[in-house]
């Protein structure tokens, strides 16, 4: 039985591990929490559904159509949102102030195209859950998993190891220095805007699969910031790690406590952390240098 | 009229949270997404304790209003020493955990369907004086010594700190103020329409009212309350067009950041100085266009 519970967890922690991602890469980079993050999954999940989902395509176009979707409405945001607040060198709060303005502008045209009612992706597997030795695995979750795990590789390969990876992690470091340099800073903070997009499509496409398609699919983001939170804001292994963790002790509340109060629960863990912890779990807190 | 009257309500409703708003976002710079869970606090436990306990209405309101900043407290106490991040997130997870909770306790709440029967003992005069009197208890607040502190945390915290100003002490007194705005502007809610449901409190609702504040002007508290009124008396007359406001909101406001970020107001206050400044201001244009005709 615990090794179920252990299951469940692993696999709402990979999608909340996607979440986490592509918040914790805009956060790296620009240090604001993008509110707009949310509703960019449910644009790019609602995009795959009215494009491919609902006219019989399987799972892998879903996904690509998903993930592009979240690409470009996430660089639409960055050239609406953020490129004159950046350039103009404003205080941070102005881009908290665009990003939950963007968020209500996604949600609200999801809401006049759709109104208030549920979609549901169609069943992408003929048999849908497997069996080991008592514990049962639903098809989709283990696909989701290998899926998660091989987005979370590709980024991991790309931040560390290619020329875009470096520019983009001292650009994080600072973006002055990077600029003088001689990197383009603008350009590698779309490229952030572009990988956090593509982890907004997929975790909205795999939220849809789990749940239901409603327009207020994106609050499920605060998933994803308690995640990063945990695991320490702007660490991206933290991020992993915290959304990992998150899933687990949700799947044990859930079966303590039953589905109304896990999401109570996990949030007095977030808070009691805090106390405790402040800095997460990897402990590199990004503090204002003034 | 009756119309008018309605939208009147709810517009000083939403003044008195915006008030609150106003004292975390534009005074000290912090962003709230759970301020309307506050709201939902000061609604149901006003509610709750006229109906179950059968107090009077002032009683449960002062009542709720002290248990509102008694959570604010709980919530605040880790989040006021981190970076200004921190705040937006856990209010936000904090808010979503209470409309959760809300649901669950249906035995207390009535869960999704809402808490009906509370006496609808809150008409207009009662609404525009509570609007009236958080007004000027904000604008007395900025003038006061707590509100300058926050101007300067707001501005550099740093260099507020080597001013001799405790900095977590002063964000923990604006959020704690806007948390008592946002729970009376619950309970004036509460007892207006009489009944109230969890829906209605969600991260949309604090968005909302933050995107007011920076629409009329974020270090303005006659912009905020400018933007608040017309952004909330708006919709009401034009119903049919409902699904279309936020994004109408969400567009204006992107303008007005990209383009004129402190608002529309700026930084001007209706206080005497500011009108004669804008007085002299306005002769000298006049004086200048005769000039040159």
């Amino acid at each position: 039985m615990s090794l179920q519970i252990l299951v469940n967890g692993i696999a709402t922690g990979s999608v909340y591990a996607l979440i986490a991602i592509g918040f914790a890469l805009v956060f790296n980079i620009l240090k604001f929490s993008n509110f707009s993050y949310g509703a960019t999954m449910t644009v790019s999940a609602f995009t795959a559904y009215f494009l491919v989902a609902s006219k019989g395509y399987g799972l892998v176009p879903t996904l690509l159509v998903s993930a592009i979707a979240g690409a470009v409405v996430s660089l639409f945001g960055e050239f609406v949102g953020f490129r004159r607040i950046l350039l103009n060198n404003s205080p941070t709060t102005y881009f908290f102030v665009s990003s939950i303005t963007l968020a209500t502008l996604y949600e609200g045209l999801v809401t006049i195209k759709v109104g208030a009612s549920f979609f549901r992706y169609p069943d992408f597997f003929s048999v849908s859950t497997l069996n080991f030795a008592g514990t049962v695995i639903s098809k989709s979750d283990i696909i989701m998993f290998i899926i998660s795990a091989i987005a979370l590789g590709i980024l991991a390969f790309i931040i560390q190891k290619t020329r875009i990876g470096r520019a983009l992690r001292a650009v994080s470091f600072d973006r002055e220095a990077a600029q003088l340099m001689g990197i383009n800073s603008t350009l590698i903070i779309q490229i952030t805007f572009v990988l956090s997009g593509i982890f907004a499509g997929l975790a909205g496409c795999f939220l849809g699969i789990k749940y239901t398609l409603t327009p207020t699919l994106g609050s499920l983001v605060v998933k994803g910031f308690i995640s990063s939170v945990i695991g320490g804001l702007g660490s991206l292994v933290g991020a992993v790690v915290g959304a990992m963790l998150l899933g687990i002790a949700e799947a044990i509340c859930l079966k303590i406590f039953g589905s109304g109060w896990a999401t109570i629960v996990t949030f007095a863990i977030m808070l009691l952390f805090l106390l405790v912890r402040p800095q997460g779990i990897a402990g590199s807190n990004v503090q204002e240098k003034a | 009229m009756a119309l008018f009257i309605n939208v009147l309500t709810q517009v000083c409703i939403t003044l008195v949270a915006v008030c609150g708003i106003y004292v975390l976002t534009g005074l000290t710079g912090m962003f709230s997404l759970g301020s309307a869970a506050f709201m939902a606090i000061g609604a149901y436990a006003s509610g709750l304790i006229t109906i179950k306990l059968g107090l009077p209405v002032i009683v449960s309101f002062i009542l709720a209003i002290l248990m509102a900043v008694a959570i604010g407290f709980i919530i605040g106490l880790p989040v006021v020493k981190l970076r200004r991040d921190y705040i937006s997130l856990v209010t936000l997870g904090f808010g979503e955990s209470i409309a959760q909770l809300l649901i669950q306790m249906n035995y207390l709440t009535g869960g999704a369907n809402g808490l009906l029967g509370i006496p609808r003992k809150v008409k207009w005069p009662i609404a525009l004086a509570s609007a009236i009197v958080s007004i000027t208890l904000v604008a007395m607040f900025k003038r006061s010594k707590y509100g300058r502190q926050c101007i300067a945390v707001k501005s550099d915290e740093l260099a507020a700190e080597a001013m001799g100003i405790n900095s977590s002490r002063i964000k923990m007194i604006a959020f704690l103020l806007s948390c008592a705005l946002t729970a009376f502007a619950g309970c004036l809610y509460s007892f207006y329409m009489g009944y109230v449901d969890p829906g209605i409190f969600g991260w949309k609702k604090s968005a909302d009212w933050v995107i007011m504040v920076f629409f009329g002007g974020v270090n303005s508290l006659t912009g905020s309350i400018f933007g608040a009124t017309i952004l909330s008396a708006l919709p009401q007359f034009m119903r049919s067009l409902r699904d279309y406001r936020y994004v109408v909101y969400a567009i204006m406001v992107i303008l007005i950041i990209n383009f004129k970020p402190n608002g529309l107001l700026g930084e001007w206050e209706l206080t005497p100085t500011h009108i004669k400044e804008t007085f002299k201001k306005i002769k000298n244009k006049f004086n200048k266009n005769s000039k040159e005709s």
